[in-house]
């Protein structure tokens, strides 16, 4: 446990540059007119951020130190989900305390937009952890196949997805309800079923990945 | 212990590993030599579980080893290893929270040694430096199987001589298997019990320094009193310059007579007949 604590301090700590550049935007991103989106969307820049550091930056230097792959997959796991709370925790205060002070008539915050809100503030953020814990874990997987082929060939195929659903009526209906299952999604059970289901279910694909990785 | 199985790695077409059968059972400081590019990195990295070799099987205390395996019990560091750019003391200090069973009081004793700057970050360090951080690293982590590869690189001839110590040292102090890949030969062979040379990915020779000592010999002389003392031996090698024949054999020393000169072969020299080509054809 000492040694899985201990990566995900590191994790962390080497996930400064991310930090710092949430917090700027955050903090320094301006919109005017009527209607304007809240500040606190934009932490979940760090979401996205997060994962390039732990799988491009940190996990060959962990290996060296002679951590398990193991405790490195358990670390990040856990990682993302202190991240996940924070950045929920961080936007629904700013959604609860700043937005409505804005001068603008309308703030949009992501909580509103995928109908979490509906729920109740507490359910909106924890739903907007679990989709956060998702994305970063979606993210995880995708990058640590970078350097192989199915990689490549899963980059392709999501491409792809995009480009053959989106013009076809049918199809960019069942794509449309796909986002509306895992985001844009009012019924917190099953938003909620939906977000842990697939985050088990990319998280031993990212253990199958991990298993398959060279240094 | 360590066993490998009709280990065979390729690259593309390249074969790097030649169906290599090895066994390495007792705990001892272990020697592998090779020319450049004869497959020692990729053989050290396949032991670790860096990655995945073509067939066989590599097995590390009866636990078999690929990229599969979470926890491999294996130390493997490489020359330019890249560590988190931390003071060096901070990044000792990780080592030993990422690594149950480091031994984090040898790592500090070998930084005081080393006078290392316990507060230089990594990137700061000499490449000298960086490589002792990261030989100090795998040798505290205490794991039962050590591998170095190069890791004397970088180092000046008073650094090496410390090296050298400092792996009886711990090995003394946690006795393990511990295989050093480098080029320097002589230097080593005070520190080492058993020697491995490998060559274009086959295993040449595996055993102790002491059978060296008391096998491999040159035998000079005319050709015709050469072949004859040296026939039915195990011949590794042959020069002839102008009438003069020198072979170099590991077996038993022929008497030595007025018309030959028998020597013992230096271990740097038996490396050479061992593995060592001109032209492209074998010496």
């Amino acid at each position: 446990m000492t040694a899985i604590l201990a990566i995900i301090k590191r994790l962390l700590a080497s996930n400064k540059i991310s930090f710092i550049l949430t917090a700027a935007v955050v903090v320094c991103a301006t919109s005017s007119g009527e209607t304007v989106l809240s500040n606190g969307n934009y932490t979940w820049l760090l979401a996205v951020m997060a994962p390039f550091f732990f799988v491009f930056y940190d996990f060959s230097k962990l290996m060296h130190l002679g951590a398990s792959k193991k405790d490195y997959f358990i670390g990040c796991l856990i990682s993302y989900g202190l991240l996940a709370f924070c950045i929920s925790l961080v936007n629904t205060v700013i959604h609860l305390v700043m937005d409505p002070i804005y001068p603008a008539q309308t703030v949009i915050n992501m909580m509103d937009v995928c109908r979490w809100t509906e729920n109740g503030i507490f359910v909106a953020a924890i739903q907007q952890m679990l989709f956060l814990l998702l994305v970063m874990i979606f993210l995880h997987v995708l990058l640590s196949m970078q350097a192989h082929w199915y990689g490549w060939l899963t980059d392709a195929v999501l491409v792809a997805i995009i480009c053959i659903f989106t013009p076809i009526a049918p199809l960019r209906s069942a794509l449309s309800g796909f986002f509306r299952l895992i985001m844009l999604n009012g019924n917190a059970i099953l938003h909620i079923g939906t977000c842990l289901l697939l985050s088990a279910a990319l998280s031993l694909a990212g253990l199958v990945v991990l298993k398959r990785k060279t240094l | 212990m360590i066993e490998l199985k009709q280990v065979t790695k390729q690259y593309g077409q390249a074969t790097v590993l030649k169906n290599i059968t090895l066994s390495i059972d007792e705990p001892g400081i272990y020697c592998l030599l090779g020319r450049n590019g004869a497959g020692k990195t990729t053989l050290l990295k396949s032991i670790a579980g860096y990655q995945n070799i073509t067939s066989g099987t590599i097995k590390v205390d009866g636990k078999t080893i690929t990229t599969s395996a979470l926890d491999t019990g294996v130390s493997y560091i490489e020359n330019f290893a890249k560590h988190f750019n931390l003071p060096v003391r901070k990044l000792l200090k990780l080592a030993s929270e990422v690594n149950p069973n480091y031994d984090y009081d040898f790592a500090s004793e070998m930084m005081e040694r080393f006078e290392l700057d316990g507060k230089k970050k990594f990137n700061h360090l000499s490449l000298g430096m960086k490589t002792m951080v990261s030989t100090i690293i795998c040798l505290a982590s205490n794991k039962d199987v050590i591998l170095l590869d190069e890791p004397v690189l970088g180092f000046d001839a008073i650094m090496r001589v410390e090296f050298y110590d400092m792996l009886t040292e711990s090995f003394n102090k946690h006795p393990r298997i511990i295989i050093v890949s480098t080029h320097i030969i002589e230097e080593i062979a005070k520190t080492i019990q058993k020697l491995i040379i490998i060559d274009k990915g086959s295993i040449r020779f595996f055993d102790t320094l002491r059978s060296v000592e008391t096998k491999a010999f040159s035998v000079s002389g005319l050709q015709k009193d050469v072949e004859a003392a040296t026939r039915g031996l195990n011949v590794i090698g042959q020069d002839t310059v102008g009438g003069l024949v020198t072979c170099y054999i590991f077996d038993e020393a022929p008497k030595q007579t007025d018309s030959l000169e028998v020597r013992p072969l230096s271990l740097q020299d038996f490396f050479i007949q061992m593995v060592g080509t001109r032209g492209g054809v074998k010496r």
